[in-house]
């Protein structure tokens, strides 16, 4: 009787790690496992996980602020040498940074005018929301940031997070006050992007390394090294034009990005509300002048031009999209 | 033979207990790497648990266990069960039986961390690589194993001190 009670109770003066129970333990850690698989996570599962980190995430920023206050005290004595040189950087900088500002600015306003006229739809942006990074686990099964924001705030699943520099990752699990945000280094991370300077396009497949590597090339893809990968907006989930890294060739031929936003350590983020443009229902009516033109036997455009000479190439043409579908990506 | 005073109120150690759970697990999940060279992450909790479990191994019963686990696979946002199904098996296999406990000598501690921390990991690559459906990234839990081992000594010392200059044990 007693030998038995020593197995049962491990024989300490009444400690005990009861066969039972850890048995039973193991049984509902194992059920977890299966039914919280990251692919087919139910939304009951996705809502205790978020109700979680709602009620944790107040003691993560606690406990994120003291970190947050040393952070900057070794590069800062490290840095002072290097300051004069910094500072003359940056002023070579900010000149060239006028020269776009303006030319931006410029943009703006002509897309503004073109929108007007067209009457376009665009996908709305609305004020980025700011969010500090309250937990940054270093695990080997989720590349994840845990911001201190969440729906009361506007956030919702799968909107973009950029910090100074470039795109982040998308936010996936949303709570009332927290949303976790899945970096693009992340293996489950799927982003459509593109070669800023030839439109290749090509899909971002994050693979837990630093560096995610680009997929889908094409069997020529116009790509060189240093070439700025930006986000190509096909999905509709992303913004067209996010700024996400530049290229980097790898031994075996292929390509990875080197990331915008590892520049810095992802401590303060923007989330940005986007919502997907809605696609024409129906092509637009053509614009009365150009039908009395038809009428009249051929537009003004066609007279103009030699017999000969070839009909001018749409943007379409050149980029040998399908003219509808060109006009919804090139939607901002 | 455990003085009967240790179990009786233990008050002030169990609070201790819980404040170092959970300093471990938000330690774990804070954002250390905004600190330019914190680059490395041991398993805390681990550390916390297996020290917990030798001194005062009522204080650390499976269902303990098992809820801390739970604790850092939500606070780290991996699949629910992984970290919770190895510290527990781990933790049942490599904890210290009998009445002494824990020894008082830093070697034979280290030596039976080690096997903790390497089956826990092992448990919690295969759980977490069956959770995501492909294998997962093992650089970092090769790195964790490393911090853990070479940190681990240090706490266990400063723990065998303690212990040593108050019988009564670990913060008690």
């Amino acid at each position: 009787m007693a030998s038995r009670r020593a197995s049962r109770h491990d024989a300490d003066g009444g400690v005990r790690f009861s066969r039972t129970i850890f048995i039973m333990l193991i049984v509902i850690s194992s059920a977890l496992i299966m039914f919280d698989r990251p692919a087919s996570r139910s939304d009951a599962f996705a809502s205790f996980r978020a109700g979680f980190t709602d009620i944790a995430s107040p003691l993560l920023e606690l406990a994120a602020q003291p970190i947050r206050a040393v952070k900057g005290i070794g590069p800062y004595f490290r840095r002072q040498g290097d300051l004069a040189r910094e500072n003359a950087e940056l002023r070579q900088q900010l000149i060239e940074a006028r020269y776009w500002e303006d030319l931006a600015y410029r943009q703006r306003d002509r897309i503004e005018v073109y929108e007007a006229a067209l009457n376009v739809q665009t996908a709305a942006t609305e004020d980025r929301i700011g969010a500090w990074t309250v937990a940054d686990p270093q695990g080997p099964f989720v590349q994840a940031r845990l911001i201190g924001r969440g729906s009361e705030s506007g956030i919702a699943d799968g909107y973009p997070v950029i910090n100074l520099y470039g795109l982040v990752g998308r936010v996936y699990e949303t709570g009332r006050r927290s949303a976790r945000v899945l970096l693009l280094t992340d293996l489950n991370s799927r982003i459509p992007v593109m070669v800023d300077r030839s439109n290749t396009r090509a899909i971002l497949i994050g693979d837990n390394s630093e560096y995610p590597r680009l997929e889908y090339l094409g069997r020529d893809p116009d790509i060189e090294e240093g070439d700025r990968i930006v986000s190509s907006g096909d999905d509709g989930v992303l913004p067209r034009g996010l700024p996400i890294g530049r290229a980097v060739p790898t031994r075996e031929g292929g390509w990875r990005i080197e990331l915008y936003s590892d520049q810095a350590p992802i401590d303060f983020v923007w989330v940005w509300p986007y919502v997907r443009a809605e696609q024409p229902q129906a092509e637009p009516e053509p614009a009365a002048d150009l039908a009395v033109s038809e009428a009249e036997g051929g537009n003004a455009n066609a007279a103009e031009l030699p017999a000969d000479a070839p009909a001018p190439a749409s943007e379409a043409d050149e980029t040998g999209e399908e003219p509808a579908a060109a006009a919804v990506e090139d939607a901002p | 033979m455990r003085k009967p005073g240790e179990r009786n109120a233990p008050y002030w150690s169990a609070l201790w207990c819980v404040f170092t759970v959970i300093a471990a697990l938000l330690f774990q999940a804070a954002p250390t790497r905004l600190i330019e060279g914190i680059t490395l992450m041991p398993t805390w909790p681990l550390m916390v648990i297996f020290l917990w479990a030798g001194l005062r191994p009522y204080f650390m019963p499976p269902i303990a266990v098992f809820a801390i686990g739970l604790t850092q696979d939500l606070l780290t946002g991996a699949p629910m069960g992984v970290w919770a199904l190895s510290y527990l098996v781990s933790i049942a296999v490599f904890r210290f039986r009998g009445e002494d406990g824990m020894p008082r000598d830093l070697p034979p501690i280290v030596l039976r961390f080690a096997g903790t921390l390497v089956l826990a990991h092992a448990i919690a690559f295969a759980a977490g690589s069956f959770a995501l459906g492909q294998p997962a990234d093992w650089q970092p839990l090769i790195i964790e194993v490393i911090a853990s081992i070479l940190m681990f000594p240090m706490l266990a010392f400063l723990v065998l001190r303690r212990r040593r200059s108050r019988s009564s044990g670990f913060g008690g």
